[in-house]
């Protein structure tokens, strides 16, 4: 054995660095943090050959001043907090003061800055073994530029490791697109070889936020996803939530932010799936932006080096809180909600003032206005701060981009062109929409959310009223306006296809229903409402099972008893791996208890809740479900097939049956002509 | 092989056999049965690898020997679709069986009888004799109660105790239990064995009621069963079955008697309004006065009155009501008798004069 010594400062960030610094990509969360710590208002990232070669960071925050220049590249140096107390509230991105050091150790590092008083800039590189560090003047406006040059060209083991420069870029743009998606305020903007790959301005209005979200995800999942905002308990959420049927194969697209920190979080992503396992088709995942402000105080990000994993105080409640308010966004979906009403261009005038409103309620907020003309993506028309769901979105319920065709022509273009379909077509659309626009259902979220009801009352969209009163969790959106437009949202029914499916029209074309999909998903709903309202029998075992667990197990399950009681459940231990099966539910006679029993432990233990008993109950309504609802080749007549669309119009989840798939679509007018080449 | 036999002689006893084959079959050989002519006798043959069944017929002239499997479902059905009195010649010729009745002809695919499985029993056997009725009868009146697909494989099954003087049946699905207890002549050596489900069921259809023999033998892992016709085999259940004794409740003091017939028809529209689901009915006893009530999620009630003999505490208990009917379907006598001791422990169903059969349900708590 060698003699024990310290280790050199170079030699102590590497293994530093080994933690935090594993690709370009991490370099960039680090930097851009750090600028976003400071204050900046823009951020632009440049990066060569997938930002190995070189990687700057330039921002306009307060800049460091030139006596700190040299403490910045030091290891446990920060300017972010000085006490414990601080720690333990930290609203800052990063703390640990390790960042600047640990990544000059693997690179070639320069950081210019210029400090906001301070009237020249300066530079500050780190080198050599004992990481001297030397400042010189430089110009610079004020801010900070950090420049990495060849990184890993001291560690060439790591270096071994990166992959090629597409791959690398890839990493870093992912990265920074989780940073873009925190912080609304600052405009960022990404360049590869000189080539802007990015340029997002400062999105303070809701729909330049969506705008934003649209370019870094896809305008695909904007145009399918639910706001969401939502206080309660200490506790906020706001973000999107995709509709069910915009299901990903992969967990790619879900961030999750914990007071604008990105986390991959187990509790979270179980909360989030166990809100859309109802509707979710087998084996998808859903995609969300979601953003959870509360206390920094109750959340500890001092958990892990890159801080991709958080721990809550109190994991049930945040679990309760996602779990419930999700499950009740996704079930409040309802037809009328996924349905717009056809364009009108003369919205927007009044949309601005609205959206205005919107602008001082800052990031993300509700208050969203519309205007269409100006994205031409899609056109939403709520002028309140919380609403269920997007206007436009019901594309996605067949992914029919009925509103990606072109502007519907106007009615005098069409008039003159045609004036047979101009008769046909206005009263569909433009004479109505006034109308319509005023007495279209206002769309909002639970009641919970707030605002339970907004009243528009005329055409002009910025005379909305908004109220924004919290309420508790409870109760449901409110029922559409009264001497809302005669024609119901999925319409009347017209005739019924090869024993399948349902046409119906409506005010906006053609509507196709799934008829045992849907008529599966009523009849499922009403089951669970009918068993949640009564109470739980259970059935005491005459010869009590006995399952052998793992000693945690057991003593969760002793922990847990009032629970499993509440569930119907009744466990006694018998022993210091084994549990003795009273009782169960009555509902589970048939069901593999035992395995039930250990998944709920496993959850118990690891997520403090379980809601296997529940799930298993649903599973076996669903069959129930889908054996007493109708079958194709069952003729139905036009009123039975009327009141089916009655009945999905009020039912929870409606636009999906019990397995996830899509229970209906809309063929609009818009569609229909474009089939037939008519108006062009 | 050949031979010449009546529609009706080989009728009973393929139904028998080709109740055990199954349905699907991954095994081929397994659908179909096993023909054998010796002389002047046919033996039919018919296994899951579980259970194994041998029907024996007596032809009426010698047949040419010989054997081979053919598909049994199949032969079955012509047999049974022909007319009454029709008489059969069923020829091997080619590796394919003829089947002529009268001016219609059928030819069956076939397996050789070599691929045909033997049920192997191996160690010795303890051999005793008993009436079929009487076996019959143990079975009958607790087989309802055997669990079906439960992960405890044990309870699909029934527990057959056998003792110098005595067997047992016991059967229980873990909510409730029935068990049997007849007068033999058994073996020196007490014996507990499982036979499973299916084994139990196939043994009951071949036992008549009539008041002949049937000799029982237990080896180590199987149960065989000659009768005259038949010879029945089948591999135990290799498990410990709950102890029955402790189940059984002794400290009842609440002691109901009602009229079984009566009982068993409230039962019966009480059941229409509970949850389809679990069934649930409430007991409401009182002086000589027995409630059931019952209701469904879609909020429909019943509710019954029936005048009882009863001068215990009064009680409110729930239970699965189609429990308690298979009870009262299974019980023959005029009244019956059902011990309670209080809401959550479980009844003792019985003949009011002590017959042979004890049923044991648990309550429900609604």
């Amino acid at each position: 054995m060698s003699k024990i010594h310290l280790l050199s400062p170079r030699l102590a960030n590497q293994i530093a660095a080994g933690e935090v610094v594993e690709r370009p990509a991490n370099i960039v969360k680090e930097l851009v943090e750090n600028a976003l710590d400071a204050g900046a208002r823009r951020i632009e990232v440049d990066a060569e050959q997938g930002g190995v070669k070189l990687l700057r960071v330039r921002d306009d925050g307060c800049g460091i001043e030139q006596d700190d220049l040299a403490l910045a590249l030091s290891r446990h140096a920060t300017s972010k907090i000085t006490t414990l107390d601080d720690l333990e509230a930290v609203m800052t991105m990063g703390f640990r003061g390790e960042a600047l050091a640990s990544i000059s150790s693997v690179s070639r590092l320069t950081l210019t800055s210029r400090f906001e008083q301070a009237e020249q800039a300066w530079q500050v590189t780190a080198e050599g073994r004992d990481m001297q560090t030397s400042v010189a003047p430089a110009a610079h406006p004020q801010g900070t530029t950090v420049e990495v040059r060849d990184l890993f060209f001291n560690t060439p083991a790591r270096r071994k490791f990166l992959r090629t420069e597409k791959t690398e870029f890839g990493h870093l743009e992912e990265h920074l697109k989780k940073l873009a998606l925190s912080r609304y305020d600052v405009a960022f903007t990404l360049r590869h070889n000189n080539r802007v790959i990015h340029q997002l301005r400062v999105a303070d209005r809701g729909i330049e936020q969506e705008r934003r979200v649209a370019t870094l995800l896809s305008p695909d999942f904007i145009d399918h996803a639910i706001h969401v905002d939502t206080e309660a308990a200490g506790l906020q959420l706001k973000g999107w939530v995709a509709l069910p049927t915009y299901s990903r194969s992969q967990t790619d697209m879900q961030y999750f932010y914990v007071n604008g920190r990105a986390v991959r979080d187990k509790l979270v992503v179980h909360a989030i799936r166990q809100a859309y396992r109802d509707v979710l088709y087998n084996g998808r995942h859903p995609a969300f932006v979601l953003y959870l402000e509360l206390d920094p105080k109750l959340v500890d990000v001092n958990v892990h080096p890159t801080k991709h994993e958080v721990r809550f105080r109190d994991g049930r409640l945040v679990h309760d809180f996602l779990f419930r308010t999700l499950h009740q966004v996704l079930g409040n979906i309802r037809p009328q909600d996924q349905l717009a009403p056809a364009s009108s261009s003369s919205l927007t005038a009044g949309v601005d003032s609205a959206s205005a409103v919107g602008e001082t309620r800052g990031f993300a907020s509700g208050a969203v206005g519309n205007s269409e003309a100006a994205n031409g993506l899609r056109l939403q028309t709520q002028a309140e701060p919380v609403r269920g769901i997007q206007a436009g979105e019901f594309r996605g319920q067949g992914g029919l981009p009925w509103q990606s065709s072109e502007p519907k022509p106007t009615p005098a273009a069409v008039a003159e062109q045609m004036n047979s379909y101009a008769n046909l077509i206005r009263p569909l659309d433009s004479d109505t929409v006034p109308a319509a626009m005023a007495e279209r259902p206002v769309l909002a979220g639970t009641a919970g959310f707030a605002s339970p009801n907004d009243s528009v009352t005329s055409g002009n969209m910025a005379t909305a009223v908004q109220t924004n009163t919290p309420v508790a969790f409870a109760g449901v959106a409110p029922a559409m306006p009264a001497g809302s437009a005669d024609m119901p949202p999925l319409g009347f029914a017209i005739a019924q296809l090869h024993g399948i499916y349902i046409l119906a029209e409506n005010r906006q074309g053609l509507v196709l229903v799934d008829m045992h999909a849907a008529h599966e998903r009523i009849t499922y709903e009403r089951l669970k409402a009918a068993v949640d309202r009564e109470s739980v029998a259970s059935q005491p075992l005459l010869v009590p099972q006995s399952m052998s667990v793992s000693e945690a197990e057991a003593d969760a399950a002793e922990q847990y008893a009032a629970e499993f009681r509440a569930l119907g459940v009744e466990l006694a231990r018998v022993g210091p791996e084994s549990l003795l099966v009273r009782q169960i539910p009555v509902l589970l006679q048939q069901a593999p208890v035992t395995n039930l029993i250990t998944d709920m432990l496993g959850d118990l233990i690891e997520h403090g809740s379980s809601d296997r008993i529940l799930a298993h109950r649903n599973e076996l309504l669903a069959t129930m479900a889908c054996h007493g609802s109708v079958r194709a080749n069952r003729r139905l007549s036009v009123a039975e097939m009327n009141a089916l669309l009655r009945d999905m119009e009020a039912t929870e989840r409606s636009g999906q049956c019990n397995h996830g798939r899509p229970t209906w679509t809309q063929l609009s007018m818009a569609e229909l002509d474009k089939l037939f080449l008519r108006g062009r | 092989m050949k031979f010449v036999i009546s529609r009706e002689a080989l009728l009973r006893p393929l139904q028998l056999v080709a109740g055990v084959v199954e349905k699907r079959q991954t095994l081929p050989v397994l659908s179909n049965v096993l023909l054998q002519v010796r002389g002047q006798q046919l033996s039919l043959t018919g296994t899951d690898l579980e259970v194994e069944l041998i029907g024996r017929v007596t032809l009426d002239e010698v047949g040419i020997e010989g054997e081979i499997t053919v598909p049994g479902k199949k032969l079955m059905d012509i047999c049974r679709s022909l007319p009454d009195g029709a008489q059969l010649e069923i020829a091997l010729e080619d590796q394919r069986v003829n089947v002529r009745s009268g001016r219609s002809r059928f030819t069956l695919s076939t397996l050789p009888a070599t691929e045909f499985p033997n049920v192997d029993s191996v160690g010795e056997e303890k051999t005793f004799a008993m009436s079929q009725q009487v076996l019959r009868r143990a079975i009958d009146r607790t087989s309802f109660a055997m669990a079906q697909q439960d992960v405890r494989y044990y309870l699909n099954g029934m527990l057959f105790e056998v003792g110098q003087d005595s067997l047992r049946t016991v059967a229980t699905d873990g909510h409730r239990l029935a068990t049997c207890r007849v007068d033999i002549s058994g073996p020196d050596e007490a014996r507990q064995i499982i036979l499973p489900r299916k084994g139990v069921l196939e043994l009951a259809k071949l036992l008549t009621d009539a008041d002949v023999s049937v000799t029982l033998a237990f080896s180590a892992n199987h149960l065989r069963a000659h009768t005259e016709n038949f010879s029945f085999t089948s591999k135990l259940v290799d498990g410990k079955f709950p102890d029955y004794t402790r189940v059984i409740p002794k400290n009842g003091t609440n002691v109901l008697i009602a009229n079984r017939q009566e009982l068993r028809q409230v039962f019966a529209r009480t059941a229409i309004l509970s949850n389809e689901k679990y069934r649930g009915v409430r007991l409401l006893l009182s002086t000589d006065i027995l409630q059931v009530f019952a209701n469904n999620p879609e909020q429909e009630e019943a509710e019954e009155s029936v005048g009882v003999h009863y001068n215990g505490a009064s009680l409110e208990m729930g239970f699965n009501v189609s429990y308690l009917q298979d009870v009262m379907s299974v019980i023959a006598t005029e009244n019956v008798k059902m011990t309670l001791s209080d809401a959550n422990s479980s009844a003792l169903l019985e003949e009011p004069e002590g017959g042979d059969s004890v049923y044991v349900v648990m309550p429900m708590r609604l």
